[in-house]
């Protein structure tokens, strides 16, 4: 705990939790990561100025065009996007911060180092060259042998555990917090947006999560998950997760910039939006049904023809929500009055690319066309149309918040110039693709004849490139030098974030932001009025119409807490100690040590991270939190209980995708063929009733806890905590052994299913553990969790999860 | 049989067929269902876009009401506008189009899966293919192979069995519109059918590793007699070429290629593939 410094200070920017300092830092960062994949983009564009190899070799062009896919996809786009989400969104149901304001700070420093990682992939001998796809065995070791290829492996799987912890907090944000009143349907559609995007991130990407902790592990370990050669088994299991993922991903990249459109669109039409109502359900339905349109990815495979119709029906059908949805924008234009500031333009734009995007992908929808597009400069130009193209909503979306972030307005002259620039650049190099649409994919070989239309996209790309000048630069003199903006400079914005100062100040506003009487109040009571710790005072902030004063009802009275925290230093020193111990891990490339730089790396990276794990755990941190809040349907439950429940949903999720892994591979080898691991199931059996034991001592604490007894709750928790021993010292004892008589996770794919499968299930033992030790140690010094046993609960919620994940893996391992 | 159900789906003309042979070839089908979409996307997306700037600028501010519109306040609990009925016409309409060009493919897409080789026909040549970094090899029915060099017959439906024996590839002549993924461990089914003698090039289309844009092949189709005459003994057709591209002269229009091909005869993948790669 500390108090907040400055924003002039340096230190503010590493200990900030407040949504808006982290949604700043988000944005500021995924700038830079746009910058780095657009000067990838451009050497790409520039090798393809003539046919042939030029300025980069095979290898460096196809890292050029791998990395600069995963930089943009993962590194810009999805940031990007939640940078506006972490300013805006609690702004705009009424809340004062995330659910979890250090979780928050946590995702962006796992988000930053994850990049800074794949920056360093660069220098161990090159980086990751297998497409942004990753397509299986081309990223295995055999074929893709940098160090570096590790690398960015683990930057990817750090991000999407970056990733994974905002999801959770975003859900439990937009679920738990909204201000009294706004229900479901009140939601603004940009946080609708939002809320979609995380719902699908929290599967989508919990999927890739287990995707790739099987692609490390053959990386770094030497399994031979994706070593398919010469058998049926797994050769598309790769395709299959990766999609599962990917099909999602696109539309988890293009939500939020949707949900920017559909807020600009109301705003500078002064129109409300048409059909808001079928508008949410068509996203509701994208959003559930994106899950199903996968092998829309992979029909040149020998999936057979049965498949390939559904999934060309499910993706025609994902397409149709979608029409409705730009109708719906259209239509909020008529009869409105449709001011063509900057912010507009670039949703206009973003809506017209997007139209070309989507009709190009029905070309893609029909099967028998795709057959010919597939790996051609079409997809290319289609999904350039529909990411970029909504990516454009989002610098929309800069402008438009950006009078809200600093207080001052941009340029407008410099914003349309930048806008014009952008938009005949963008299609200058996006159209001449479709033209040249017989130009196979990641290849720098084309046909002779087709050389205009690449020569014609070289020179839109510098275009766009040089677009972005003119808006770095007119956001940064803007910055010192723009007009103050007051705290709503657009006519007929109406959500939330306009009722406040701009930039506002650091708990929002004063009291809690209400919409009981069918608009927005801020209702203060007298003892709220203090000023924020380390902050300014809030009303002078507050439009002030909307201000009102009244008594403190019971509820509020009660949960009045009198000091707020906003600083923390631990989640960038979780950073920084994940950081090193991930780099270090890289050195195990191939299950060989590089150099013993590695091994300290690891040794330094587990120490730190240790250490600020810890200091997180000890630190009392308070979160603002409304007493008073719309929390359909989630009412009855705990804020921090919620966040448990949609953590362990994607922790499903991950288990589902490594244990599909190894159904698919053993359905794949004729379920009878695959050999039995472990050489007696007895271990694991007696593994079995000592976990099962287990969760009962878990209860027996949560019980203990209740009652209030000390010795109780150290005794059962105690009892968890060696029963979890003994369950890591059968299983250490049950490897060694299989070690000695040769069965190795490199032996054979069943061992390495087996080993890897139940070291992830073992792995979430030792985690367990850790928090269980902790507790023991908070409960044996400070009497911790006898007056709030909730803690307990959530522990066992984890443990009881964690045991049912072995009550399926016994059998599948050691009986079937 | 596939192809008549085609004509009863199509909404629009039925696909074109060879004269005197019973299967369209997968470049007639290709060019016959993008040209209907293109056509049909360039309206649509000409009147869309049309109809949305035509509406962002006739209803551009001009800086006063013209009329009792209730417009949004700052503050209020976000809803929605009505007009709903005319929103739901143009998605019906629009899902009506996109519904029925899919399904109206859907005919050509049993066609080209159940291919050729649903005739049972022996007229088809089949050949395996075979994909490695960074190049492919072609087995015919006789035992003989080739690599980077794939010999058919004009006018005989050419059946593919592709796989991998590393990683991911993908073999594709985009001229014949022909194109399969090559998976290790896997096998995947493809055909076409070449009208006329000529040379093409296939490319890998999946992302392979650092050779794969120089992953190329050349396919050359060749008059049946003259296929017959290089398939019975490949070396001594090989040893005879000379003679051939003469005969190739007189008999078909004299391609500058092939006289290229005279000067360096030896190496003729690089040949071939030079003449449409410019370097």
């Amino acid at each position: 705990m500390s108090d907040l410094p400055p924003a002039s200070s340096v230190k503010r920017w590493l200990v900030t939790t407040n949504h808006k300092d982290v949604g700043v830092l988000y944005l500021l960062t995924a700038l830079f990561f746009l910058l780095l994949g657009g000067v990838l983009a451009l050497l790409i564009r520039m090798q393809l100025w003539v046919p042939g190899p030029s300025i980069l070799s095979g290898r460096a062009y196809n890292e050029a065009v791998t990395t600069h896919g995963l930089l943009m996809v993962f590194w810009f786009l999805s940031p990007f996007a939640f940078g506006f989400a972490n300013y805006v969104v609690p702004l705009q149901i009424g809340a004062k911060d995330l659910a979890f304001p250090r979780l928050n700070a946590l995702s962006y420093w796992l988000y930053l180092f994850s990049g800074l990682l794949m920056m360093v992939s660069f220098f161990q001998g090159g980086t990751y060259d297998a497409g942004w796809t990753m397509y299986a065995p081309l990223n295995i070791p055999e074929y893709s042998p940098m160090v570096g290829g590790t690398t960015a492996v683990l930057a990817l799987l750090m991000f999407v555990v970056s990733v994974t912890m905002g999801t959770v907090n975003f859900l439990v944000t937009i679920h738990y917090g909204k201000a009294e009143g706004m229900g479901m349907w009140n939601i603004p559609l940009f946080t609708w947006s939002i809320l979609l995007t995380v719902w699908m991130m929290l599967f989508a990407f919990a999927a890739l999560l287990g995707a790739l902790l099987l692609l490390g592990s053959d990386r770094i370990i030497g399994t031979l998950y994706f070593t398919a050669t010469g058998t049926e088994d797994s050769s598309l299991l790769w395709a299959h997760l990766f999609w599962f993922f990917g099909h999602p991903e696109v539309y988890i990249v293009f939500f939020p910039a949707l949900g920017v459109m559909l807020e600009i669109f109301q705003t500078f039409s002064g129109r409300r939006l048409v059909g808001r109502k079928w508008v949410i359900l068509a996203m509701i339905l994208i959003a559930v049904q994106s899950f199903l349109v996968w092998m829309h990815h992979m029909f040149l495979t020998n999936i057979n023809l049965e498949i390939k119709t559904i999934m060309m029906a499910t993706t025609i059908g994902i397409s149709l929500p979608f029409d409705l949805i730009v109708f719906a924008l259209i239509y909020t234009l008529v009869k409105g009055r449709v001011q063509f500031t900057t912010p507009f333009l670039f949703s206009l734009g973003a809506l017209l690319l997007f139209i070309l995007g989507g009709i190009t992908g029905v070309f893609l929808g029909a099967v028998v066309l795709d057959y010919e597009f597939r790996g051609t400069y079409w997809v290319v130009a289609h999904f350039h149309y529909v990411m970029f193209g909504g990516a454009t909503a989002l610098f929309g979306a800069l402008y438009y918040w950006y009078p809200k972030m600093t207080g001052r307005m941009y340029d407008e002259f410099l914003g349309k110039l930048h806008f014009g620039t952008f938009f005949v650049g963008f299609n200058l190099l996006y159209f001449p693709l479709f033209l040249a649409w017989e130009t196979p994919r990641r290849v720098f070989e084309y046909n002779v004849e087709l050389i205009t239309w690449h020569q014609l996209a070289t020179i839109g790309g510098f275009i766009v490139a040089a677009s972005f000048l003119i808006m770095f630069y007119n956001l940064y003199v803007s910055y010192w030098n723009g007009e103050p903006a007051g705290a709503n400079p657009w006519e007929f914005s109406r959500t939330a974030e306009w009722a406040i100062d701009s930039p506002p100040p650091l708990e929002n506003w004063p009291g809690r932001a209400s919409y009981a009487d069918g608009s927005l109040s801020f209702i203060e009571t007298p003892s709220t009025t203090h000023a924020a710790d380390g902050g300014q005072v809030a009303e002078p902030g507050v439009v002030e119409e909307f201000l009102e004063v009244h008594e403190p009802t019971e509820t509020e009275a009660v949960h009045d807490e009198p000091h707020e925290d906003h600083a923390s230093i631990w989640p960038f020193g979780i950073g920084v100690g994940l950081f090193v111990l991930f780099l270090g891990l890289s050195g195990l490339h191939g299950a060989e040590l590089q150099g013993p730089h590695y091994l300290a790396a690891i040794a330094v990276g587990v120490g730190l991270s240790g250490y600020a794990l810890l200091g997180f755990g000890f630190e009392q941190f308070h979160a603002p939190e409304a007493a008073i809040a719309e929390r359909w349907p989630f009412e009855g439950i705990g804020k921090t209980k919620l966040g448990v429940w949609f953590f362990l949903a994607s922790d499903v999720v991950v288990f589902g995708a490594v244990i599909g892994a190894f159904i698919f591979i053993r359905a794949g080898m004729g379920w009878g063929a695959w050999e039995t691991v472990p050489p007696d199931p007895l271990p694991g059996l007696v593994n079995t009733f000592v976990l099962l034991t287990s969760s009962f001592t878990v209860i027996l604490a949560l019980v203990a806890a209740e009652r209030k007894s000390k010795r109780g709750l150290l005794g059962a928790l105690g009892a968890t905590f060696v029963l979890g021993l003994t369950f890591l010292g059968i299983k250490a004892w049950e490897w060694s052994y299989e070690f000695s008589i040769g069965i190795y996770p490199q032996t054979s794919i069943e061992a390495s299913v087996y080993y890897v499968t139940t070291g992830l299930h073992g792995l979430h033992v030792v985690l367990g553990m850790l928090i269980a030790g902790f507790m023991l140690y908070r409960i044996y010094s400070v009497d911790a969790y006898l007056e709030d046993h909730r803690p307990v609960e959530f522990f066992g919620l984890y443990w009881h999860f964690v045991d049912i994940v072995w009550v399926f893996l016994f059998p599948l391992f050691y009986l079937m | 049989m596939m192809y008549p159900t085609l004509s009863h789906a199509s909404p629009l003309a039925p696909l074109p067929r060879l004269p005197g042979d019973e299967w369209g070839t997968q470049v007639q089908l290709f060019e016959e269902i993008f040209l209907v979409f293109l056509a049909l996307g360039t309206i649509v997306g000409i009147v869309v876009v049309s109809y949305t700037l035509y509406n962002a600028y006739k209803y551009r501010d001009r800086g006063e009401e013209t009329g009792e519109y209730d417009r949004p306040v700052l503050g209020e609990l976000p809803t929605g506008e009505g007009g709903g009925r005319k929103l739901f016409l143009s998605f019906f309409l629009s899902a009506v189009i996109v519904i029925s060009l899919v399904a109206w493919t859907y005919g050509a897409l049993l066609y080209v899966e159940a291919g050729p080789s649903e005739q049972g026909t022996d007229e088809n040549l089949d050949v395996d293919v075979v994909g490695f970094q960074f190049g492919w090899e072609f087995e015919y029915p006789n035992g003989h192979t080739e690599t980077n060099e794939l010999r058919v017959p004009a006018d005989r439906v050419v059946t593919l069995t592709i796989t991998s024996t590393d990683v991911w590839h993908n073999f594709g002549i985009p001229d014949l519109r022909v194109k399969a993924d090559a998976i290790p461990g896997q096998t995947s089914e493809t055909w076409f059918l070449a009208e006329e003698p000529g040379e093409h090039v296939a490319w890998c289309f999946e992302l392979c590793g650092v050779g794969h844009s120089d992953m190329v092949a050349d396919v050359i189709v060749m008059e049946p007699d003259e296929f017959e005459e290089w398939y019975e003994d490949p070396e001594a057709y090989e040893n005879d070429e000379e003679a051939d591209e003469d005969d190739v002269e007189e008999g078909e229009e004299a391609a500058d290629e092939a006289a290229d091909d005279e000067e360096d005869a030896d190496d003729e993948t690089e040949t071939v593939a030079g003449a449409v790669v410019a370097r």
